[in-house]
């Protein structure tokens, strides 16, 4: 018979070691496939910085007294980090449901916000690897400035939860991997590349300056952008005010989604 | 004494309207060995969900141990662990890593996780396959990860939805060794399953559900009593074997 006694935690308030188990356990699956994950995307952003920041952008004017392919990092930057958070939250999420090992997360005590939490922090670990390859091959090609770092973390940071949230609910309403990519493809890839990733609102024309202002990405751009090399075509506080506001909504739908187990529990 | 599971009134309406559980009410004592049979479809699995946290319930109760299963289900969880009828797992991950996670998620600290998992994997003789993918397991092997991952920790309660199907014969004779001590040592274990074998030598009480509904239950020496536990069984499902069905034709 087995001997060896096992301790649970009395009356757990914080499930510290289970939030960690869901962190680790992401961790783990994400290095199962380091290509997919980090290699990807520190190809495609050497690609870009290649040809838009180095060869293209040798040839532009400097843009607000910056050179070309400094202007451009934030934006690339900005692109890889919603992509990053996006696809591991809803791979992490959607995942669970189609194997059906999100039961082992349903069958042990953990709560919503423990889950909820464990998966963002998973995002966040992949956009912040994301986002320091991209500065380490920006950096070979002396692109990198950061003016403020506190900013930049800020942006980063929110930006990271912002997609991993819609990641999350896009995860669990998917009924197929066809519906994961429909907001990307529909909604994300568009509205970043409207958003002053490759240019300033004011090149755009007059028909389309609207939409730029209308766009969340510009201000996540614009924000990232001034946070780096100091230029700024947005009011700081309203990328600011705007970007949280997204931050509890998108927090208080996914707190509901687990609460009431949708696409959780049968 | 307060009992290990009592389920009452419980319904189960998925949102396509399919009634699964329509009233159960079932009451396992402290220590018991129980048998938890019914036709495929009956609401086995679905009450099994229900208690385990996995489907929601539509009305009813569920406490285990005393503890409400719905509003303090944290501690509820805690005393359970479930060997459920599909292999829900991540196939790409190996059994150490399967169990290893299970154990973290029920808050076990490292130390003790790590002497329990290598307890486990020799208990189901897994050490050999330990940093093989589980896809790679033969369906024996794979059903040993799933009870291992299931006791990683030392449920109370211990929940097994089918648990010897599709397994050998040798394996299925060591499990139900097992499961004898493990219940001898104080685990309540409620199981279902399709092998009235199983529940004959196993089980000390029976309850037998149908259409959602509990149609039979008893102590064991009951469903024994007369034509024994098929007749019992087909007796209250309302089912009959193709023999009888002929013959009656």
């Amino acid at each position: 018979m087995s001997s060896v006694a096992v301790k649970l935690p009395v009356k757990m308030i914080i499930n510290w070691v289970g939030l960690w188990t869901i962190i680790r356990r992401e961790i783990q699956r994400l290095l199962r496939v380091p290509i997919q994950a980090f290699l990807a995307p520190w190809i495609s952003a050497l690609m870009f910085i290649f040809i838009f920041g180095y060869v293209v952008g040798s040839r532009i004017a400097t843009i607000g007294g910056h050179r070309y392919l400094e202007f451009v990092l934030p934006g690339i930057l900005m692109m890889n980090i919603v992509n990053a958070a996006f696809l591991q939250a809803t791979s992490q999420v959607y995942f669970q449901r189609f194997m059906k090992y999100v039961e082992e997360a349903l069958v042990a005590p953990l709560s919503y916000a423990e889950m909820i939490i464990g998966t963002l922090a998973a995002v966040v670990f992949r956009s912040i690897s994301t986002a320091f390859g991209i500065l380490v091959i920006a950096a070979v090609f002396g692109g990198v400035k950061v003016v403020s770092i506190p900013e930049f973390i800020f942006w980063v940071l929110v930006v990271s939860l912002i997609f991993g949230l819609l990641g999350m609910a896009i995860g669990l309403w998917a009924k197929n991997f066809e519906q994961l990519t429909v907001l990307n493809i529909f909604f994300i890839t568009p509205l970043s590349f409207v958003g002053g990733v490759f240019n300033t609102v004011s090149m755009l024309p007059p028909w389309l300056k609207w939409l730029a202002w209308g766009n969340p990405f510009f201000y996540f751009i614009n924000g990232l952008r001034h946070s780096m090399i100091g230029f700024n075509e947005a009011p700081e506080p309203l990328g600011i005010v705007l970007s949280l506001t997204f931050l509890v909504i998108l927090s208080a739908g996914v707190w509901r989604l687990f609460a009431i187990g949708y696409g959780l529990r049968e | 004494m307060t009992p290990a599971l009592r389920v009452s009134d419980l319904r189960k309406v998925y949102r396509s309207g399919t009634v699964a559980v329509d009233g159960l009410s079932l009451t396992v004592e402290e220590g018991d060995f129980f048998g938890f049979l019914g036709p495929n479809g009956a609401g086995k699995s679905t009450t099994i969900h229900c208690i385990t946290g996995i489907a929601t319930i539509t009305s009813g109760s569920i406490e285990v141990f005393g503890v409400d299963a719905v509003k303090d289900y944290r501690e509820a969880r805690r005393l359970v662990g479930l060997s459920p009828q599909e292999f829900n797992v991540d196939v790409f991950a190996t059994p150490v890593q399967i169990v290893d996670w299970m154990g973290g998620y029920f808050g076990i600290r490292k130390p003790e996780r790590k002497l329990r998992i290598a307890e486990l994997m020799e208990r189901f003789e897994l050490t050999d396959h330990l940093k093989k993918p589980f896809r790679a397991l033969s369906g024996g092997l794979k059903r040993r990860v799933i009870l291992a991952r299931a006791l990683i920790n030392k449920p109370k309660l211990l929940i097994l939805d089918e648990p010897t199907a599709g397994v050998d014969v040798e394996l299925r004779l060591d499990l139900w060794r097992y499961l004898g001590e493990l219940n001898r040592d104080g685990t309540t274990i409620l199981l279902t399953t399709h092998y009235l074998e199983e529940v004959e030598r196993l089980c000390r009480n029976i309850a037998i559900v149908n259409k959602g509904k509990i149609v039979r239950q008893g102590p064991k020496a009951e469903f024994l009593a007369g034509d024994g536990l098929e007749a019992a069984y087909l007796g209250a499902t309302g089912a009959k074997p193709d023999h009888v069905a002929a013959g009656a034709a």
